[in-house]
């Protein structure tokens, strides 16, 4: 009842125009005591190693809680935060791009608010749907032996030399979306003008394979299956020094497709205090340095250092900003329907 | 023939009434669902009953199309399973039976491999520079280019896991044939195939049955190895199903293909009875009503001879294959655990590190992990066999008004896509008060091996010879007495057969636990996928290693304590 109250407290003061930073205008809230246990959805891998080794430990000494964590893929994940809007068994789940902007829309997820103190660091692209917490964009990734001259643009997929030889990435998925809004928007169209990117992405093929994965487009690569396809920049880097020094990532005119991972707290979190300070905790310079280390996730905060010895390799502000920008609650909406169309035209 | 009714009634009861409890509930929600005009996930359970999402899959000659092929590469699988698994049981039940525990492992290997790592090896197989073309390139064959991404990769991959179980189905009633029916038929002068296809094969087409049942209806709902295997290229309804309910959250259009999907495959599964019971004409299962001596069509004379000099080649042929498909994850596994890379889906070698191991056995995760997965999967078993063995009594000794419907519902679980109960779970769990996670995962799991033992068992009840029961009785054993001292013995080897089939599928399901696990109830497999969501690391590699390292040593422990031969033959 009290979350309720706050919010409705909180949606009347901005109606009235006053611009006071969001903590000063929420009632109090239940303040974390020893034993709470914060429940976080996350991706398991070395996501859930660095959250457990940096964030963890600080809010446990700070608190006397205990965080627990549920493990798994982002679709699992948001279909149990759906079935539970307004009773969560998690506080925090973590989403892809798309779907935290809906999930805000839809009720299940709290949009962000400065009760985070780093929420000012953040970009202006993070801070809707959720707390940008990883950009990722995709971008074309190609074995660089096979290729004649660097790539430079998305018109360059059509150069002779990648004919057939083509991982596709698939649609559901980032990295097909991707490809399909980079070509509509390259030749003419955007997101609410697809139908131009489907045309093209039909007119490549015969592809030599179409990817369902990162690991499946690297495997694809290694066996000499295909050269060229659009990937996270994060993933192609680290497959890059470690199993396929081949590869080459992309910077192209047109820019990369600025994809990201989000943070959210639930509707009604039983947590709310930690989950806050959680997030604060995950956007802090030293958890953000660890990930650009660990997975080449480039910070969305503005006051994380780069290493020096990742210069080149994580995105520096200036690229940031121009990151290509879609509509995504958009894209969310018409998802379902585009990713009928892929299966039918482009994969059948 | 009253009281023998009521018998029958209540050995169904027990099995009946824990699918009612933990199973009909989320298929009632998955038919409520596919009743929906259209999809809103927030609306409510029970609305005004539509058939537009019928009328919207049944219209499409698209959602047709992939039911068809999804229908179709299932009999492929069956197909392939078959012909590399018959040899491969007939190869077992002729193993010592000191060396038979070995022999059960390599047929487990596959099982015992998590299902990421299992496509790796298909990929290694069948790749441009794989193994079967560096094999056949040294037969002066090939290369071919074009094996992996498409629905033969595919049959392969879902084949090599789904062979040991008709294996494990055929094993008893193989090593449940009396040796003297063979012996007999040799005196009389049959050679080793004519034995083979006219004693051993019709005596053992209870096992097969069950064998192609299963195979068919888990082929049906798979898709993780068609989504690794098919480059999305192949898509299986099971796919669909995934897409529309999680992808989409669109549960209306996923319920209404689930159950246009099971009726489908269920019409198939009725269609292998009534040809098998047309095979079977000396098996009429209701009491006597059988023709103990009607024998199976003459095989014609030349077709006999062909056999004979071909038979034992082909035989292995083919067990060789079987073979080395069922050895290919240990390879990579064994290898890759080793592997100083990243990445997991790397087959280049690149440096030597025990690392993986490290940070499986020092990380308490996976520990714990795995801790709950056994647990999880010894009560699963255990509660599964309690509940099967009577059922499976009630369905091969007695005959009653509805026990076909019975029977048919029994099968259900194996014949609904993983994630169509898990979503039917999800929205029960929206609707009511949450159980506690281990129960609520413990239900699940028992309802999803209910149908393995089930038909495992029944072929090994239809083989217990009854005179010895008889005798007993006539010397003043009663009920109670009969069950422990002659029938259970003699279910032995069915009985070990379902256990690992009903522990390794419960050991292994992720589908349905990926939607009911919870911060304190995460079991392995989902820890694996919960890895494979971010990015596929060798720890994967390590923890399959261990997993077969520890059954080993589990199945060489049982066997020096209990005996376990005893379990291996009757």
């Amino acid at each position: 009842m009290t979350k309720l109250n706050r919010r409705t407290f909180g949606k009347l003061v901005l109606g009235a125009g006053v611009a006071a930073p969001f903590h000063f205008t929420r009632t109090a809230i239940a303040q974390p005591k020893p034993g709470d246990e914060l429940v976080v959805g996350i991706w398991g891998g070395a996501q859930e190693r660095i959250v457990r080794a940096m964030i963890e430990p600080q809010l446990v000494d700070k608190y006397g809680c205990t965080v627990s964590y549920v493990l798994g893929g982002t679709g699992e994940r948001r279909a149990r935060a759906y079935a539970e809007r307004g009773r969560p068994s998690f506080d925090i789940v973590y989403l892809n791009i798309y779907e935290s902007r809906q999930a805000v829309t839809d009720g299940v997820t709290q949009a962000p608010t400065d009760a985070v103190p780093n929420y000012e660091h953040l970009y202006d692209a993070a801070k809707i749907g959720g707390y940008g917490v990883a950009f990722n964009p995709c971008t074309l990734v190609y074995k660089g032996e096979k290729a004649s001259a660097p790539i430079t643009s998305w018109e360059d997929l059509f150069n002779e030399e990648w004919a057939g030889r083509l991982a596709a990435p698939s649609l559901p998925g980032m990295q097909g979306m991707a490809a399909l809004l980079m070509l509509a928007k390259t030749y003419g169209g955007d997101e609410f003008n697809v139908d131009v990117g489907f045309e093209k992405l039909a007119a490549l093929k015969p592809f030599a394979a179409i990817q369902t994965s990162a690991e499946s487009a690297w495997q694809m690569f290694e066996q000499d299956i295909a050269d060229i396809t659009v990937e996270f920049g994060s993933l192609a880097q680290r497959a890059k020094e470690s199993t396929n020094p081949e590869i080459v990532i992309a910077d192209p005119t047109e820019g990369m497709c600025a994809a990201m991972n989000f943070a959210c707290i639930t509707t009604g979190a039983p947590n709310q205090v930690l989950a806050e300070e959680w997030i604060n905790l995950h956007l802090s310079p030293e958890v953000m340095q660890e990930y650009m280390r660990e997975t080449y996730y480039s910070p969305t905060v503005r006051n994380a250092e780069i290493p020096e010895e990742l210069a080149g390799k994580i995105m520096t502000p200036e690229q940031v900003d121009n990151l290509v920008a879609f509509d995504w609650e958009h894209i969310a909406s018409q998802q379902a329907a585009w990713t009928s169309r892929f299966t039918r035209e482009i994969a059948g | 023939m009253n009281l023998s009714r009521n018998v029958g009634r209540s050995l169904a009861a027990p099995v009946t009434l824990w699918l009612l409890a933990a199973f009909a509930m989320p298929l009632g929600v998955v038919m409520l669902l596919s009743l929906h005009e259209y999809s809103d996930i927030f609306g409510p359970l029970l609305r005004p009953p539509s058939l537009e999402q019928f009328r919207l899959v049944l219209g499409d000659r698209f959602y047709l199309g992939i039911l068809f092929e999804t229908l179709l590469l299932a009999g492929g699988v069956t197909l392939v399973s078959v012909l590399l698994g018959y040899p491969l049981a007939l190869w077992l039940v002729s193993v010592p039976t000191r060396w038979r525990s070995l022999a059960f492992m390599v047929i487990l290997i596959p099982l015992l491999t998590n299902v990421v790592v299992r496509s790796l090896g298909i990929v290694l197989l069948l790749s441009p520079d794989g193994i079967l073309n560096s094999i056949l390139g040294f037969v002066g064959i090939g290369p071919f280019r074009n094996m992996l991404y498409n629905h033969f990769a595919v049959m392969v991959a879902l084949a090599q896991v789904f062979m040991p179980f008709v294996v494990l189905a055929l094993y008893d009633v193989l090593q449940g044939t009396n040796p003297r029916v063979k012996e007999a038929a040799e005196s009389l002068g049959a050679s080793p195939s004519m034995v083979f296809w006219t004693v051993r094969f019709p005596m053992a087409l209870p096992g097969l049955r069950a064998g192609i049942i299963i195979v068919f209806l888990m082929a049906s709902t798979a898709y993780v190895s068609a989504t690794i295997l098919g480059g999305g290229r192949v898509l299986t309804s099971g796919l669909l199903v995934y897409r529309e309910a999680i992808v989409n959250l669109n549960f209306p259009t996923a319920a209404a293909l689930t159950l246009v999907m099971t009726v489908a495959s269920l019409a198939f599964s009725a269609l292998v009875i009534l040809v098998f019971k047309y095979l079977m004409p000396w098996m009429n299962t209701a009491r006597n009503s059988g023709r103990p001596n009607a024998t199976l069509p003459a095989i014609p004379a030349p077709l006999m001879r062909a056999q004979e000099i071909l038979g034992p080649v082909i035989y292995w042929i083919l067990l060789m294959a079987a073979i080395g498909l069922l050895l290919m994850p240990l390879y990579l596994v064994v290898v890759q655990s080793f592997n100083d890379v990243p990445q997991a889906s790397s087959a280049r070698f690149r440096g030597f590190t025990t690392k993986w191991y490290e940070i499986v056995l020092t990380n308490g995760n996976y520990t714990d992990a795995f801790l709950n997965s056994v647990k999880l999967a010894v009560s699963a078993t255990v509660i599964a066999l309690a509940l099967s063995i009577p059922a499976a009594f009630a369905l091969s000794r007695f005959r009653f008004p509805g026990l076909t419907m019975l029977a048919v519902f029994w099968a259900l679980p194996l014949s609904l896509p993983g994630v169509a109960i898990g979503v039917g779970m999800l929205k029960l769990l929206s609707i009511f008060i949450i159980l506690p996670p281990f129960l609520g995962l413990l239900a699940v799991h028992v309802v999803l091996v209910i149908p393995f033992c089930i038909s495992l068992l029944v072929a090994s009840v239809q083989q217990l010879d009854r005179s010895q029961e008889e005798a007993a009785a006539s010397l003043g054993a009663n009920g109670v007495v009969r069950f422990f001292r002659i029938i259970l013995p003699g279910l032995a080897p069915g009985l070990a057969a379902a256990s690992i089939m009903a522990f390794l599928s419960s050991f292994g399901e992720v589908t349905v636990t990926g939607f009911l696990t919870t911060a304190r109830m995460t079991t392995l497999p989902v820890r694996i996928y919960a890895d494979a969501s971010f990015m596929l690391e060798p720890t994967v590699h390590a923890v399959s290693a261990l997993t077969m390292v520890i059954t080993l040593v589990a199945l060489a422990v049982l066997n020096k304590i209990f005996r376990v031969d005893r379990l291996y033959a009757r």
